[in-house]
This record gives structure tokens, C-alpha cells and sequence, in this order.
């Protein structure tokens, strides 16, 4: 499973950090910042509930 | 409880229903994921998960035919922010991102918070209060005017055309035709202004300055300018009515914000989830499709329910029709979803939150001072009145 993020969409809202924070993460700009692009097996239920966290649907999961 | 003979039947924007609308969304949810309503001619998407679905696929729910309900607005508005798709919808949403977004209105906080304590102040003070009149219609509005540039002159006609574009974008009816000399004033004054003639630095001013740079039309300016002042009041106003309308009729509600304030997050998306300040947009089927399994065709307009979608027991579980600040409502639509998602929706919270945080510091107890009067519209949702009396903390 691969997480990206469309960056025309991102507006950095954040809330795929607080249910993701070990894939996904706030720079120091607010710039949201993709940890592992690659997505453990232990981490796919996180990584899912980023993406539907995300208000502008910026956030792509491919399984 | 509103039983749906056959789907024609249903007018959602009688009285009736718009004064409490629930038990109609309940039947329609009951009836299919979309019902097809005669009396407007449009679909209505009735659950979550269909609204969801709607939101976020804007190549097969386009919103370029207009977002309303009649088609006079839905041909004027054509182009504009709500009322447009990709390419054209993202290079004007990027103009209103570049002020709204979150690190774009993060040096603001402070402020609000500051103006939210100082009005919370001057109001617990005679134990009793107005929460639309002089908490819910004055604390957005006095904020958003200044950010937005607005000039003296015409602020007071702010919330008279916030009610009034959302009045508009409804079927004809009564509501809708009252709305059109308000839309036509405010169309007046947005295409005789300069962007001079707002606030420098201010984000209305920004709209003029992105058109001047060339990166959007200036045809687009005002057009957004209509967009801000309507999106920017009615929307939080109605939100903040709910909220202490809720508060002070769950008190044990507001015990549990004041007993740990992490919850403030929480409670204010529990209260867009339970009482969305918008009711309706709506978007067209670009082809043939079915919306879990009900068939809709090309070209059929569909309404996007979202205040029904919140109140879904088939997602929110049977608890759906409970207010309760610990539920994660996060998943709540209120604010859309997607590509037109709210693109206030930080500023939104912002003002929220620090209301409610002031509220929690000098307030431990709201109680309903007189009945509540509903205040009608179209496609928004809110009161006209809550008298409520206070107990100081």
C-alpha cells in the first residue's frame, strides 16, 4: 500500500497527522510532509483513516 | 413522524420542515440512498455515504450547472467558486487558500481569542443574554468584516445578503423570490467597487490584487468577494446559535466541555454533525450512474443532504440523534467534502474554539430563558432568537 498527497489540494489542515502521525507530518512551513510513502502491513488501518480524515480528499491510498 | 407516500409528496421546504426537518430526512433516508422529490424536480441523496460519495467525485457530480435550485441563480452563478469544476474551480479556490487556509490564518488566533473573551466578558455581566441577537450575530461578523476589508457603509447590509444568496439558491418559492432584490442589491454594490476600496492587506483586497497580478480573471474578484460574504456569516453565525442552543439544553454537555477542554474540537464538530448550518447544495450527474444502486440519469440534478447524512444511523450508529461532545464526529459533514470542501473551515474553527474556550472560562451553566424562535431559510439552518440566562462561573 502507497500513500500520496496531491499538493494543489493540501491546504494543511493536519488531521491526517493526529490519526497517522508515524506516516504523515506538519513541517515546521505547515507543509505536510509524507514519512513513508510505503505503508507497513500494521499501519494500513491508520493510513486509511488519514485519507478519509482529509476535508479536501488531498490524500491518495493505492493498495 | 413524516410518512412518505409516494416521493412527490414531500415539499422539505414547507414551514414545517425546514422548523424541523429531521423526520422527513428520516423517511427519505428510510426510502433509498436517493429519492427522486417531483415538487423541485431534482434528486435528494439522502445517507452518508451517498453524500460522501457525491462530494468527493466532482467528474461525475459536476457543480459548473450551478449548485442552487432554480435556474435564474444557477445561470448567473455559473463560473463562480461554488458553482464551478476543475481547471477553473482550483485556480479561484487558490486565491481564497492563500488567505484562508491554516498556516495562512495561524498569526490570527491570538486576536480572536482576545475578541472572544472580551465579548464573553461584557455579556455574563447582566446574567442573561440574546445568544443570537448579541453573541452568535456579532462575533463573526465583526471579525470577518475587518479581515475581509469590508468598508463602514455597507456592513450592516452584510447579514441581510448572507441570508438572503442562500434564500436565493432555493427552489422558487416565497423565500426564494423575497431573496431576489436583496441578491440584486448586493450585486450592485460588488460590481460598482474598486478593490481600493477595500482594506489594504485585507483578504477581500487580496481577491482584487490576484486579479490584477493575472491569476485570475477580473471578472472572478467580485464574484469571490459575493462568495466570502456569504459563506463567512451566515454559516458560522448559525453554527455558534446551534451550539449554545444545544449547550444550554444539555447541560451535562457543557459540564463535559468545562471538565476537560481538549474536548472543544470534538464538541464543536458534534454540533455541525447534529445541527449543520448548511442544509443543501446541489450538483448534476455528468452521466449515467446509480447511487448504490438507485439509478440516476445524465443531467439529473441531485441534492446533496448533507444535515441528513449527519443525523445517519447507518453511520453514526443509533445514538445518531443524540448531542454528544465525546462522540469523534470528525467524519462529519458540515462542511462538505473535497474539492468545494469549506474553505473557511479553519477560520471557522478558529472562531469556534476560542468562543467556546471563553464561554468555558466564565460560564458553568446556560438555561433557556423563553422559547426559541427559528429563524427560516432555504438552505441554511439557525435561530432568530435564544434568550438564555447564565449562571457565572
Amino acid at each position: 500500500m502507497k500513500i500520496s498527497v496531491d499538493r494543489t489540494r493540501c491546504e494543511g489542515y493536519g488531521f491526517c497527522e493526529e490519526k497517522a502521525p508515524t506516516l504523515l507530518r506538519l513541517d515546521s512551513d505547515d507543509e505536510l510532509e509524507i514519512l513513508s510513502e510505503e505503508v507497513g502491513d500494521d499501519q494500513q488501518d491508520r493510513a486509511r483513516l488519514a485519507v478519509r480524515s482529509c476535508p479536501v480528499a488531498a490524500l491518495r491510498l493505492e493498495e | 413522524m413524516t410518512t412518505i407516500t409516494t416521493p412527490s409528496d414531500l415539499d422539505l421546504f414547507s414551514d414545517e420542515n425546514l422548523t424541523d426537518p429531521y423526520p422527513a430526512y428520516r423517511a427519505l433516508r428510510d426510502e433509498a440512498p436517493a429519492v427522486w422529490l417531483d415538487r423541485v424536480g431534482c434528486w435528494a441523496v439522502t445517507r452518508y455515504d451517498g453524500v460522501r460519495e457525491v462530494l468527493g467525485d466532482w467528474e461525475r457530480f459536476s457543480a459548473a450547472q450551478g449548485v442552487g435550485m432554480n435556474d435564474e441563480v444557477n445561470t448567473a452563478t455559473q463560473g463562480t467558486i461554488l458553482a464551478s469544476d476543475p481547471p477553473l474551480h482550483d485556480t479561484l479556490r487558490g486565491v481564497l487558500a492563500e488567505s484562508l487556509s491554516p498556516r495562512a490564518i495561524k498569526s490570527l488566533s491570538g486576536s480572536i481569542s482576545e475578541q472572544a473573551h472580551r465579548l464573553v466578558d461584557s455579556l455574563v455581566e447582566d446574567g442573561g443574554f440574546d445568544a443570537i441577537g448579541q453573541l452568535a450575530r456579532v462575533f463573526p461578523p465583526s471579525i470577518v468584516a475587518d479581515l475581509i476589508g469590508f468598508p463602514q457603509d455597507v456592513r450592516p447590509r452584510l447579514l441581510p445578503w448572507g441570508d438572503g444568496v442562500f434564500n436565493a439558491l432555493g427552489p422558487v418559492n416565497e423565500r426564494m423570490t423575497s431573496a431576489m432584490p436583496l441578491l440584486q442589491e448586493l450585486y450592485g454594490w460588488v460590481y460598482g467597487i474598486q478593490g481600493s476600496d477595500l482594506t489594504e492587506g485585507s483578504m477581500g483586497r487580496a481577491v482584487y490584487d490576484a486579479a490584477d497580478r493575472g491569476v485570475i480573471d477580473h471578472a472572478s474578484a467580485p464574484q469571490l468577494l459575493v462568495a466570502y460574504t456569504a459563506a463567512a456569516m451566515d454559516t458560522t453565525i448559525n453554527a455558534i446559535g446551534s451550539a449554545v442552543w444545544l449547550f444550554s439544553t444539555h447541560p451535562e454537555q457543557w459540564d463535559a466541555v468545562r471538565a476537560d477542554r481538549s474536548l472543544i474540537p470534538a464538541a464543536f464538530n458534534e454540533v455541525l454533525r447534529f445541527e449543520s448550518p448548511v442544509h443543501v447544495f446541489t450538483r448534476v450527474a455528468t452521466r449515467d450512474l446509480a447511487i448504490d444502486g438507485t439509478p440516476i440519469g445524465e443531467g439529473d440534478r441531485l441534492m446533496v443532504l448533507y444535515a441528513s447524512a449527519n443525523r445517519d444511523e447507518r453511520h453514526f450508529g443509533d445514538s445518531a440523534d443524540e448531542f454528544d461532545v465525546t462522540r469523534d464526529a470528525s467524519d462529519q459533514l458540515a462542511f462538505g467534502y473535497g474539492l468545494h470542501g469549506c474553505a473557511g473551515q479553519g477560520f471557522a474553527r478558529m472562531e469556534a474554539h476560542a468562543l467556546f474556550e471563553a464561554m468555558a472560562d466564565r460560564i458553568e451553566r446556560f438555561e433557556p430563558a423563553g422559547t426559541p424562535k427559528r429563524h427560516l431559510n432555504n438552505f441554511v439552518r439557525g435561530l432568530e432568537t435564544l434568550p438564555v440566562t447564565i449562571r457565572k462561573a
